[in-house]
């Protein structure tokens, strides 16, 4: 298993990189927030000032105070690395940085509310555990014979299609698009587990490795070769900090829906047969398209639907705009991705799409939140839902 | 600041203001760190910052910074070397990024109305998706503002065909240092805001003209000698190219080792052309043949182009491996500076980098940059920014000049835009700034900090010679 120090960048040397090109002005929070302190290089100047050998004590705790507030109003959305024309770890850096306010005892009560409730039940609601299949009941489904069967798929559903009403339809189109193309699949049941994004972007790395660890092992009990999800967090985490933090040991293939549905379609185990009439546009997530480089795959898939009128917002791809509510930002200032959700929302209005397709739960939350309070007329989906229009299920 | 002083400012900002030790470091510099020892010639730290949401906020700010007799520094996207937006001896920075405003395309007149905080490249998205493009625009483009690049006096890519930015702008609204909001449109009052670095006040709206979206083309070619580039600078302008973009040996070297290029170590420019269709192209690639012949230089091959362009606003890039660098930026006339282009190419051990532009019939910019191999400390940096200065301003044998005033070239505003312009100037900053509060220390050379008998860019000029 690798340690986090054999994957951590030198903060020092990293920021020193930094060319003061200011092109990471397109940094969503900043555009806010408009205070150099919160634009990236802005930041990179206080990480500087912050590790220097050379800066003083007293003044340690005034730079530690703006440091740490700046960085915990990013969205972790990636936008910042993606533009460095030095090839800067950014997002490395926050997250170290992120680990360091962690040990300092510095996050706000929000964070460590939340950080608690994961700790202590393994989801980001708080919830109990044996409700984490709940969602079966609301949409008719009996998940009974699929839960914890050995199987070479699984589907890891996430705490917010488990648990959050707003995303009940999310699970059941997945396992409809499953059953639909006959995959043999499990699901972990009650003995799934947050993937520990949450706490990752919190800087909190020593539960999110136990459940790592935990995870693992259940999928590892399953025979499981491939995992399949909708979530964008978790899938940045199967992707990225698993492999990180589990080594070699994590050697399963990690899947979007976006990617098996494409697949399946290519396999012809999968058929549209419904027509869908409305124009779409797809928002790319912050976590599947600069994170894990997951652009084509969601386009595929929405282009081969009979009838379909699609076309994309105006940034898109690796160029995308932040919903705002990612890294934790929802948590730690709401209004401030309200703001932020607003320059998306002008280009959903601008792009005349009537369904906006998204494969993040995070987004589809927040979207819907930005276009009701814009009173857009928009239908707001997550891609699997849409599929499961398409193949009439 | 004094503590009655700092009240006002504060009970009017509240928020608005920032006066902690982190925010004032940061905004003590632009894209040039300065060394420590320039200390005794600037107090380059802030007293505050002010992020002002409106144009009554900024008549507020300068109504009190008269009263109080407070320097007052605009800043906006702070992307330059030259040290226009940051204090000469402390004040309060207002960060202009925080005006916002309605953006209003005309597509009929051809303009754009925006907020002067808007990044170049988010104009220009947003004018593409109506099928309308900026004129012309600086090599910062993802990170310099409208209003930021008016005031450093903006020249760029497209200015060979559209002129530098005065040439565009059809009106704009300005807070001036007495209060008072005026607009102007006539291309004579506009000029004086070119290059003032925010000594006439504050820019709060601007309507520039904008063209259609023509596609561009681009085209290369190779000189061996600066005498050979110039001929090539001029017979391009008959071939009416969009931009004109060239490298020099020792930044055609950098291009080599980044990506693993076998190009010469000579100059290589890059031609642009709005091209709408095949034919045109056809004919331009001709022309621009003929051209390229003409003046005895050789076609690049195509594989190297759309590399070297794509990579036209990330040159900085090449930096990233040093642990220091500088920056300086000069105009210089085709006529007459082949010799001092080669020069540049012998100083600093060949190691001087340097990338032209064409904005005129008559002129090129000059982005220098020196990279600094190994961490030196803060007197050889000094020693460096002096030298460096030096040779900007021993343009001035060949008929060149500093791209900008800023900090360190304080006092050279005649030079780069004639003395005409100057008294121009001069008499207007007394009319709307008595008391010279608008970024003093920029534009005007001032006294010596320590040294009030002593102007600072006598002692600068003194020093560089003998850096």
């Amino acid at each position: 298993m690798s340690s986090p120090n054999e994957w951590q960048v030198d903060i020092l040397e990293a920021a020193q990189q930094c060319v003061y090109c200011g092109y990471c002005a397109v940094c969503p929070t900043f555009r806010e927030l408009k205070w150099e302190t919160y634009h990236p290089r802005g930041i990179l100047d206080q990480i500087k000032m912050y590790y220097l050998e050379t800066t003083k004590e007293e003044l340690k705790s005034d730079i530690s105070k703006s440091l740490f507030d700046s960085i915990f109003a990013c969205t972790m959305c990636k936008a910042c690395e993606n533009i460095c024309i030095a090839d800067i770890p950014l997002l490395k850096i926050w997250e170290q940085v992120r680990q360091e306010s962690f040990k300092k005892g510095r996050w706000n009560p929000a964070l460590l509310s939340l950080y608690n409730k994961v700790k202590d039940t393994q989801n980001i609601f708080g919830l109990p555990k044996e409700e984490r299949v709940s969602w079966a009941g609301l949409a008719n489904m009996v998940m009974t014979k699929r839960t914890q069967r050995k199987a070479k798929v699984a589907y890891f559903v996430g705490c917010q299609a488990s648990y959050s009403g707003k995303m009940e339809g999310v699970a059941a189109s997945v396992i409809k698009i499953l059953r639909k193309a006959r995959v043999d699949f499990t699901i972990l049941g009650n003995e799934e587990w947050c993937c520990g994004s949450p706490v990752f972007l919190a800087g909190g790395y020593s539960v999110g490795k136990t459940f790592a660890k935990h995870n693992l092992d259940q999928f590892k009990k399953l025979g499981v070769k491939r995992v399949v999800t909708a979530c964008a967090g978790c899938y940045r985490a199967f992707k990225i900090v698993y492999p990180r933090i589990l080594g070699d040991k994590w050697d399963l293939e990690v899947l979007h829906i976006s990617e098996f549905v494409a697949e399946l379609l290519e396999q012809k185990k999968l058929k549209y047969t419904k027509t869908i009439k409305e124009k779409i546009t797809f928002k790319d997530p912050c976590e599947l398209v600069r994170h894990c480089g997951l652009i084509e795959p969601p386009r595929e898939i929405i282009e081969k639907i009979p009838g379909v009128r699609y076309e994309d917002l105006p940034s898109n791809r690796e160029e995308a705009l932040c919903c705002g509510g990612g890294g934790l930002l929802k948590l730690n200032d709401a209004d401030l991705t309200r703001q932020v959700n607003s320059r998306l929302i002008e280009e959903i209005e601008y792009s005349e799409a009537e369904i906006v397709v998204n494969g993040c739960p995070t987004c589809l939350d927040t979207i819907q939140q930005g276009v009701k309070k814009k009173g857009l007329d928009v239908e707001v989906i997550d891609i699997a839902e849409l599929v499961r229009r398409a193949i009439g299920g | 600041m004094k503590k009655k002083t700092r009240t006002k400012f504060v009970r009017y900002l509240g928020k608005q203001m920032k006066e902690d030790y982190t925010a004032l470091q940061i905004y003590s510099r632009d894209m040039a760190d300065l060394p420590n020892l320039t200390k005794l010639l600037f107090n380059n730290t802030p007293d505050g910052i002010i992020l002002p949401r409106n144009v009554e906020d900024i008549q507020r700010v300068y109504n009190l910074a008269n009263e109080t007799k407070t320097p007052v520094i605009p800043r906006s996207g702070g992307t330059t070397g030259f040290g226009g937006s940051i204090p000469y001896n402390k004040g309060l920075v207002i960060d202009c990024k925080g005006l916002d405003g309605e953006l209003l395309i005309e597509p009929i007149d051809q303009t754009v109305t925006t907020s002067p905080s808007i990044i170049f490249s988010d104009l220009q998205k947003k004018l593409k998706l109506q099928g309308f493009s900026l004129c012309s625009y600086p090599s910062s483009f993802y990170s310099a503002t409208v209003g930021g690049w008016i005031s450093h006096g903006g020249h760029g890519i497209g200015s060979i065909k559209y002129g530098n930015v005065v040439d565009q702008i059809a009106e704009m609204q300005v807070v001036l240092p007495n209060g008072e909001i005026k607009s102007f449109s006539e291309k004579e009052d506009i000029s004086l805001f070119f290059g003032s670095n925010g000594t006439l006040g504050i820019i709060t709206e601007i309507k520039l003209k904008i063209k259609f979206d023509i596609p561009l083309k681009q085209f290369g070619c190779i000189f061996d000698s600066p005498v050979e580039l110039m001929k090539g600078l001029k017979e391009l302008q008959d071939v009416d190219p969009f931009s004109v973009w060239f490298l020099n040996p020792a930044q055609v070297s950098a291009f080599n080792d980044s990506f693993g290029y076998n190009l010469p170590r000579s100059y290589v420019a890059i031609v642009s052309k709005e091209i709408s269709y095949e034919e045109e192209e056809l004919t331009f690639s001709n022309n621009f043949n003929n051209s390229i012949r003409k003046a005895g230089g050789q076609i690049l091959d195509k594989r190297y182009i759309m590399d070297i362009w794509d990579f036209r606003f990330k040159t900085f890039a090449l930096l990233k491996e040093f642990p220091d660098f500088l920056v300086s930026e000069v105009i210089l006339p085709i006529e007459t500076s082949a010799k001092y282009l080669r020069k540049l190419a012998g100083l600093f051990e060949g190691s001087l980098r340097a990338e032209g532009e064409l904005i005129s019939n008559t002129h090129y910019s000059l982005l220098l940059y020196l990279p600094i191999e190994e961490p030196i400390n803060d007197f050889k940096k000094s020693l460096l920014i002096l030298k460096i200065n030096k040779h900007v301003l021993k343009s001035k044998k060949v008929g060149g000049f500093p791209y900008s005033t800023g900090l360190w070239f304080a006092g050279y505003y005649p030079q780069i835009y004639g003395k005409e312009m100057y008294k121009r100037y001069k008499d207007f900053k007394k009319k709307v700034d008595p008391k010279n509060i608008s970024n003093p220390g920029k534009v005007c050379s001032p006294k010596m900090r320590f040294f009030p008998l002593f102007k600072l860019k006598s002692i600068i000029r003194i020093a560089s010679e003998f850096s």
